[in-house]
């Protein structure tokens, strides 16, 4: 290849990879910025816009692939910018497209694009139209950013999309108390395990003097190598896990899983079943090198997905309803996913990936219709199907399986120890903390003036 | 005298007229006028002022602009980097406040209250002078008493305010005295400079509301109206005072400002912690607020200049971005009483621009993405991880809580089942300016987020010139602060 034409190559693939970011970000202003000034778009041009800005991203990508094919998957790093500096700190706009992003980029587009079409007709005068389609574009906004994040702090920014598009969608229906619970639910554990990724951001930083992963694995996917030394590989390969078990849905922060499938049902297959779920397997498998470099946190990820695994089959076989069967499943398989990065494994968890995704999207999304499809079934065997399941708990002796069948209709217990061990007394912590400071203000300045907050608004002045 | 200079002063002098003829105009007129008008003309007047204040400082060499410097430790006006940022904020922050204020709200009186407020608050941030700012502490405090206690039901809160702004101000009346007295930012002050320091940082602590002394910070907003708690907080005069005479003394960073900026750093986990337990709306700003301002207080504080920036982006992304809360809740308590947060209130369908207004300013004092909040927690984070890790981590806890706490009031307040029938609260367009502004202003800098940090960096180089620079034998004459 001559330098004239790699160079060519070159920009057409920082500028394909700047598009791919660049279309659902268009998406989001143009939905957005129309609804928040009071006027929103209609319906059709709504689906559309988003459509249009998921289809650009999608080709784009693939164009890139084919780019990337025909110069050997070699990565290729785009600098947009520097967002800020000061002093040795420097934060910086970093997309890496390569043999993991691309591909990757392609499938969550493709994916995000079949659920936009199909959400436009399911949510046809859904009150909330406009704002699905917002949350949408600002999730897929989220996800290219984090998949093509060439900076951890790129990727963060990214992964924050991810949290709040997903708790908001989780909240859609907001007049049900069961949605606005589950919502908070999912956003306290997202915020609790995005702790890990920040600190990791942190970590990285002021080990290489930047949060571009040049400096922090060098080399090709998936044959990178640590450029780190091991202690700090092992925090941060510890903290990666940590913000990995929230996003992913792992022992213990699994219990928000079941709840979040009372958002709308395309967000539920998009989210739940395909891309959100997937998106802490993602991280580790961009940040393999890392992973490699601390075997502490490989063996600890196995453990931990095998676990859940485990533990979301159990309870999984005992659900009633078809999308807190489908829930666990996903647990299931991101369980099992995790495990094979922890194994070392780098392909077959991104084939695992993709696979298990785009089955479980196609499951979520024909859900609502599963009794329709049974009948139409029936009607074309000409009798009922057979069931077809088999439970673990069938597998055991009886004895066991009866302590088990216990355990998984508890859902593991585990909902009710964090609520016991973590939520109760902290909660109960906090509010004595602010009895307390009831009783110091009515002390101090008479009745708490906090005390009453239905008490009609008497302001008196504008100072 | 430079060119710069004239056109400097006419700038301060605009920021600081332009509220007070406008509140003195007011008086004349009476009721025969919108105060609406007046008022909002007049800070834009002030934000035209401070803007181009800004402009001139930053076209300049970067060296602070004196004033009658010969009174006493510091310039009777000060116009530095510091000035150049603080003056345009709070005129924004004042200015949205005129625009969302209910029309009930709008009385003659307390629009003019208002514009004196501001007036003093903005000649406050212009002022190096110990003794100038004793006075502009204590015309402030009285001027805010007087507006709570006139708030109906606002007797409590007023008296908690007063008792602890009467220690506040005593501290800093006294401390400043003994700091001129034997100024503890030339080298060979002795015991009585320190004592004056340390009376000085209690007078912060308490006017910041930092642990043990935060009691009064969230009654104020639950008992004063939301204007006269914003227009208190928001600016964070305590704060700018711990700059002017506790940065910048010859043995270094002050022992007393490592002391406020240690509790602060537990006032910002704590205030955080307990905005997620809170049951009212205002409880919830309340309780942020302090949290929030606590952060800007710890990471002046630090010797990084990432620290320091991540401090003055603090200052400006969480004011903005709470005063768009503090507003939204105002509107809505407007039209609909009082808001409890111990339950669902299903306000959404009721008021769904206003809920989209909550969570974006929710978001932007979160750290998003995008918004400038984003860029000052990393700022911040990384800067207090670099000087001290335990500071960085408390940080990020109080983050962590601040998070949970606004994404709770925000399904609190817009979740639940609707009441059928519930009348709409449209959003009025006023409003959807002032809140727009608000938005706009901490979005766009968190996209573009370059200049702002530059002109940081040269306030927080600045600041940290100052401690540099004392050397042995200068005067109260020579370049404190």
């Amino acid at each position: 290849m001559t330098e004239a034409t790699a160079t060519a190559l070159h920009d057409a693939v920082a500028a394909l990879v700047t598009w791919q970011l660049a279309a659902p970000v268009a998406t989001l202003v143009a939905v957005g910025l129309p609804a928040l000034l009071g006027r929103p778009l209609a319906e059709r041009t709504t689906t559309r816009l988003v459509g249009a800005g998921f289809a650009t991203s999608f080709l784009a990508a693939l164009l890139t692939l084919a780019a990337l094919a025909a110069r050997g998957f070699s990565p290729e790093v785009v600098h947009l910018g520097t967002l800020f500096s000061v002093g040795h700190h420097a934060t910086t706009i970093e997309l890496v497209a390569d043999g993991l992003s691309v591909p990757y980029v392609c499938f969550c587009t493709g994916l995000c694009w079949l659920v936009n079409a199909f959400a436009g007709t399911y949510l046809h005068r859904e009150p909330g139209f406009t704002r699905f389609f917002i949350l949408l574009a600002l999730f897929g906004t989220g996800m290219n950013l984090m998949v093509l994040a060439g900076s951890i702090d790129v990727l963060f920014a990214g992964w924050e999309f991810l949290g709040i598009s997903s708790t908001l969608l989780i909240g859609f229906f907001h007049e049900r108390r069961n949605a606005v619970g589950a919502a908070l639910r999912a956003f306290i554990t997202y915020r609790l395990c995005d702790m890990g990724l920040l600190i990791a951001g942190v970590v990285v930083h002021r080990a290489v003097g930047s949060g571009d992963f040049e400096r922090l694995f060098g080399g090709t996917w998936p044959h990178a190598t640590c450029l780190i030394d091991p202690t700090t590989a092992l925090v941060v390969a510890l903290l990666l896990v940590f913000a990995a078990l929230g996003k992913s849905a792992q022992v213990p922060f699994s219990g928000w899983l079941p709840q979040a499938m009372e958002g709308p049902t395309p967000s539920s297959a998009i989210f739940y079943g395909a891309l959100s779920i997937h998106a802490g397997a993602y991280v580790l498998l961009r940040c393999e090198a890392v992973l490699d470099a601390a075997p502490v946190a490989g063996w600890l990820l196995v453990a931990i997905g095998i676990g859940t695994a485990l533990h979301a089959a159990v309870v999984g076989s005992v659900q009633t309803d078809l999308k807190s069967m489908l829930a666990y499943a996903s647990m299931t398989q991101a369980g099992i996913i995790l495990a094979e990065i922890g194994l070392g494994l780098r392909i077959v968890p991104l084939v695992h990936v993709v696979s298990h995704a785009i089955l479980r999207s196609l499951q979520i999304l024909r859900s609502p219709s599963a009794l329709h499809d049974r009948h139409e079934l029936a009607a074309a065997l000409g009798g009922p199907p057979g069931s077809g399941t088999c439970s673990i708990l069938g597998l055991l002796p009886d004895r066991f399986g009866r302590g088990l069948y216990r355990i998984a209709l508890e859902r593991g217990f585990e909902d009710a120890a964090v609520q016991r061990f973590v939520i109760r007394p902290v909660l109960s912590l906090l509010e004595g903390a602010q009895a307390a400071e009831s009783r110091l203000v009515a002390a101090l300045g008479g009745t708490d003036p906090a005390a009453d907050p239905r008490r009609p608004d008497r302001d008196g002045g504008a100072t | 005298m430079t060119p710069l200079e004239p056109a400097v002063l006419g700038c301060v002098a605009t920021c600081i007229a332009a509220p007070l003829a406008a509140a003195a105009t007011l008086r004349l007129l009476g009721d025969r006028v919108n105060p609406r008008l007046p008022a909002a003309a007049a800070i834009i007047v002030s934000l035209a002022a401070a803007v181009g204040l800004a402009a001139l400082w930053h076209s300049g060499s970067g060296r602070p602009l004196l004033f009658g410097a010969r009174l006493a430790g510091g310039g009777l006006v000060h116009v530095d980097g510091l000035t150049a940022l603080l003056l345009p904020y709070v005129a924004v922050v004042d200015l949205a406040i005129v625009l969302v204020a209910p029309r009930r709200a709008l009385t003659t009186a307390g629009v003019s209250r208002l514009l004196i407020g501001a007036a003093i608050t903005m000649a406050t941030m212009a002022t190096a002078h110990p003794a100038a700012l004793v006075v502009l502490w204590g015309v402030s405090i009285v001027s805010t008493w007087l507006a709570v206690r006139a708030t109906l039901g606002g007797r409590p809160a007023a008296r908690l305010y007063g008792l602890a702004m009467t220690a506040a101000l005593a501290c800093m009346a006294l401390g400043t005295t003994l700091m001129l007295a034997d100024p503890p930012w030339l080298h060979g002050s002795g015991a009585v400079g320190a004592a004056g320091g340390w009376l000085v940082a209690v007078a912060v602590m308490i006017r910041k509301g930092i642990v043990p002394f935060h009691s009064w910070y969230p009654a104020l907003f639950s008992g004063a109206s939301v204007a006269t708690a914003l227009v208190v907080t928001m600016p964070q005069v305590a704060t700018y005072t711990a700059v002017r005479l506790l940065v910048g003394h010859a043995d270094g960073v002050a022992s007393e400002l490592i002391v406020v900026s240690q509790a602060a750093l537990i006032t910002a986990a704590y205030g955080a912690a307990l905005a997620v337990v809170q049951r009212s709306a205002r409880g919830l700003v309340g309780t942020l607020a302090m949290s929030q301002s606590a952060m800007v207080l710890a990471g002046l504080s630090g010797t990084l200049p990432m620290e320091l920036c991540g401090a003055l982006a603090v200052w400006v992304s969480s004011g903005l971005a709470l005063t768009g809360i503090g507003l939204v809740v105002w509107a809505l308590e407007s039209r609909a009483g009082r808001i409890a947060i111990d339950s669902l209130q299903g306000r959404f369908a009721d008021a769904p621009a206003l809920a989209a207004f909550f969570l974006l300013f929710g978001l932007a004092s979160l750290g998003f993405p995008g918004t400038l909040s984003f860029v000052a927690d990393d700022l911040i984070i990384s800067g207090s991880l670099d000087e001290q890790v335990h500071a960085g981590i408390i940080v990020i806890v109080a983050t962590v809580f601040a998070g949970i706490a606004v994404v709770r009031g925000w399904f609190h307040v817009f979740g639940g089942p609707v009441t059928p029938d519930a009348p709409q609260h449209v959003i009025l367009p006023r409003e959807r300016v002032a809140l727009s502004i608000l938005l706009a202003i901490l979005f766009g800098l968190g996209v573009y987020p370059g200049p702002f940090v530059s002109s940081l960096e040269q306030v927080a180089a600045s600041l940290l010139a100052v401690r540099e620079h004392h050397l042995p034998g200068q005067t109260s004459e020579g370049v404190h602060p």
